[in-house]
């Protein structure tokens, strides 16, 4: 699955004369986990245009410099995070340059409302020069989409691991609290749990944490 | 025949049950927050399900392609996407006004310093120091750039030529400030209040300066929603009101609000700043407000009209829309009027109202192609649109 994927990225026909400027997250203060997961789908989506021939001219943190650079650069392409507080500064731009050579949301124009819904799904939006071909930035944008969404995947799964990894601990703590108390052996102690679980409605884990509440509680 | 007024079983209940409501962390989110924390959406048979959002473009976005079933939106914002400055047209809905005052014009700790203390001090500095000045704001067509425009024109700077205007993330607005990267701003509290806690700028006017009770943020969903969901709206209103009127019964009820805002799952600020923020102020310096008696909540049509006349002024707007007819398509003053009955709150007689602005200018919703035109100070022509720099 995965290689087939690979192969259909390959055959994207690079456009190295596009000018794309991929907007980052900047510094991200410890213990920001969204700025955490926007910094990790940026850094995928810089290798996949880079894997796949693209060009990226620069990439900007999202400061108060960001409309000046991106006027001296003019690109003609600029991606960033849907999640970015970038966004607004970036709709001032396609604001303040409607007169002249003018970024716009490239899907607004045309009539694919499926792929800005998708897009803006995945996490990904787009500013598009005017007046570019859809079907020149199609391409980068389905690398963009296939790296957001990936990314994100791969973000879920390391989550619901984490998650699972934590419940795991806390249903093994609670085991051991049931044992120590009623002198149960482990698997005795798992039968409980799971019994409690099954008459008051509720996951495992649950009762389990409900259980190191109490005993947190009564020492 | 179809006789309208019978009740048939079940024709009032929500459409949809569980709302999924957008919101910015500032204060004046508050009336959303605590209607979901005192449970008045469960009383009117809707649950509001609150989603945090980065920037008003991703919850733009995310109620165009409708994600969102409703949000906190900028009031201008939501006239702008309807008049598609910037992108696609879309009709929106504005389901009542969600609070009034509550914003802030900041300027720089070093102009405060250079003996600055209004708007005309502003301009005299700026005359005697000639250099690019830089102003933030949170959204091209939202709120703030209108507040911050009319308070530099009203001093007689032009916001067009002799400024320059940027949209930064209210987060960013002190450290800005305190890098010196601009001269001033205007935004939402508590980002205001913040960059004067920590002493880089200094208050020159609280935004019921500029327009003593002006419309704030609004409740604004997609016209097509309202149309299919009317009973899910009309509850969602009726349980805001409710909420309003709670926020507005008493300084414990304010603080109660300001405990539960200051949670890193809503705004995520410090407390007292939040407390300053909510809490009665000085008397000249009128605070948020979000019920009014049922006035601060009203959708008034001159308010929506409003907004188009300053995106007509400063040419975000090339033409003069039907104003009229576009702030009576766009607000839903006949589901705010069933809310408002559900909820025992009254409504206004008239549906424009008069409002007398920092320069002596009166708006009453009478004539805005006329008004809209009267600024000496202006960008109308579309040449004049400012150009990034």
């Amino acid at each position: 699955m995965k290689a087939i994927m690979k192969r259909e990225e390959k055959r994207v026909d690079p456009s190295p004369s596009l000018r794309i400027v991929v907007v980052t997250c900047g510094d991200v203060p410890a213990g920001d986990a969204a700025l955490a997961a926007q910094a990790c789908r940026s850094a995928a989506l810089r290798v996949g245009l880079l894997e796949s021939g693209y060009d990226i001219v620069a990439s900007l943190p999202p400061d108060i410099f960001l409309p000046e650079r991106i006027a001296q650069l003019q690109p003609d392409l600029i991606i960033v995070d849907s999640e970015s507080d970038a966004r607004d500064v970036l709709e001032h731009i396609v604001i303040a340059t409607r007169e002249a050579r003018r970024p716009i949301v490239l899907f607004t124009e045309d009539d694919s409302a499926a792929t800005m819904e998708a897009a803006v799904a995945a996490g990904v939006s787009a500013y598009i020069v005017a007046g570019l071909r859809a079907e020149r930035v199609r391409p980068v944008l389905d690398v963009a989409l296939a790296r957001f969404k990936r990314e994100q995947k791969l973000l879920g799964e390391l989550a619901d691991t984490r998650q699972k990894l934590a419940e795991r601990k806390t249903i093994d703590r609670a085991k051991g609290v049931l044992m120590a108390r009623h002198s149960l052996t482990e698997d005795e102690a798992y039968g409980r749990l799971r019994s409690l679980a099954m008459n008051k409605n509720m996951r495992l884990a649950e009762i389990a944490q409900r259980i190191l509440d109490v005993e947190d509680l009564l020492g | 025949m179809i006789d309208k007024d019978v009740h048939v079983a079940g024709s009032d209940r929500p459409e949809k049950a569980v709302l999924r409501i957008g919101f910015m962390p500032l204060a004046d989110c508050a009336p959303l927050v605590m209607a979901s924390v005192l449970g008045f959406d469960e009383k009117y048979g809707i649950k509001l399900v609150l989603e945090k959002q980065h920037s008003w473009s991703a919850m733009r976005d995310r109620l165009t392609n409708g994600e969102l079933d409703a949000a906190h939106a900028l009031y201008g914002l939501l006239y702008g996407l309807q008049m598609g400055i910037g992108g696609a047209a879309r009709d929106m809905a504005v389901l009542m006004n969600l609070n009034q005052n509550g914003q802030s014009i900041v300027l720089a700790r070093a102009i405060a310093a250079a003996g600055v203390t209004d708007g005309a001090g502003l301009r005299a500095l700026m005359q005697a120091q000639p250099r690019r000045y830089t102003f933030g704001h949170t959204f091209p067509t939202g709120n703030h750039a209108m507040w911050l425009c009319y308070w530099l024109a009203a001093a007689g700077i032009d916001p067009v030529t002799q400024a320059q205007l940027v949209t930064v993330p209210p987060a960013q607005m002190a450290p800005n400030l305190e890098a010196g990267h601009m001269d001033g701003f205007c935004a939402g509290e508590p980002w205001s209040r913040r960059a004067l806690i920590e002493a880089s700028g200094m208050l020159v006017a609280p935004s019921s300066q500029v327009w003593p009770d002006h419309p704030g943020k609004a409740l604004g969903a997609r016209a097509d929603f309202v149309a299919r969901h009317p009973n899910s709206c009309r509850a969602l209103v009726a349980a805001l009101l409710e909420t309003a009127r709670w926020l507005d019964a008493s300084p414990t009820n304010r603080e109660a609000a300001a405990e539960v805002l200051a949670s890193p799952a809503w705004v995520g600020a410090d407390l007292a700043l939040l407390r300053t923020c909510l809490l009665p102020r000085r008397a000249d310096f009128p605070g948020l407000r979000f019920f009014g008696g049922g006035e601060a909540t009203f959708p008034w049509l001159s308010d929506g009209m409003w907004f188009l006349t300053q995106q007509r002024r400063w040419g975000l707007l090339r033409e003069d829309p039907a104003y009229l007819d576009v702030a009576c398509a766009v607000n839903q003053i006949g589901l705010y009027r069933e809310a408002a009955a559900l909820a025992g709150v009254d409504v206004p007689a008239t549906f424009t109202r008069s409002s007398r602005l920092m320069d002596g200018r009166v708006w009453d919703g009478s004539d805005p192609v006329a008004y809209a035109a009267s600024f000496a100070i202006h960008g109308r022509d579309a040449a004049r649109t400012e150009q990034v720099r």
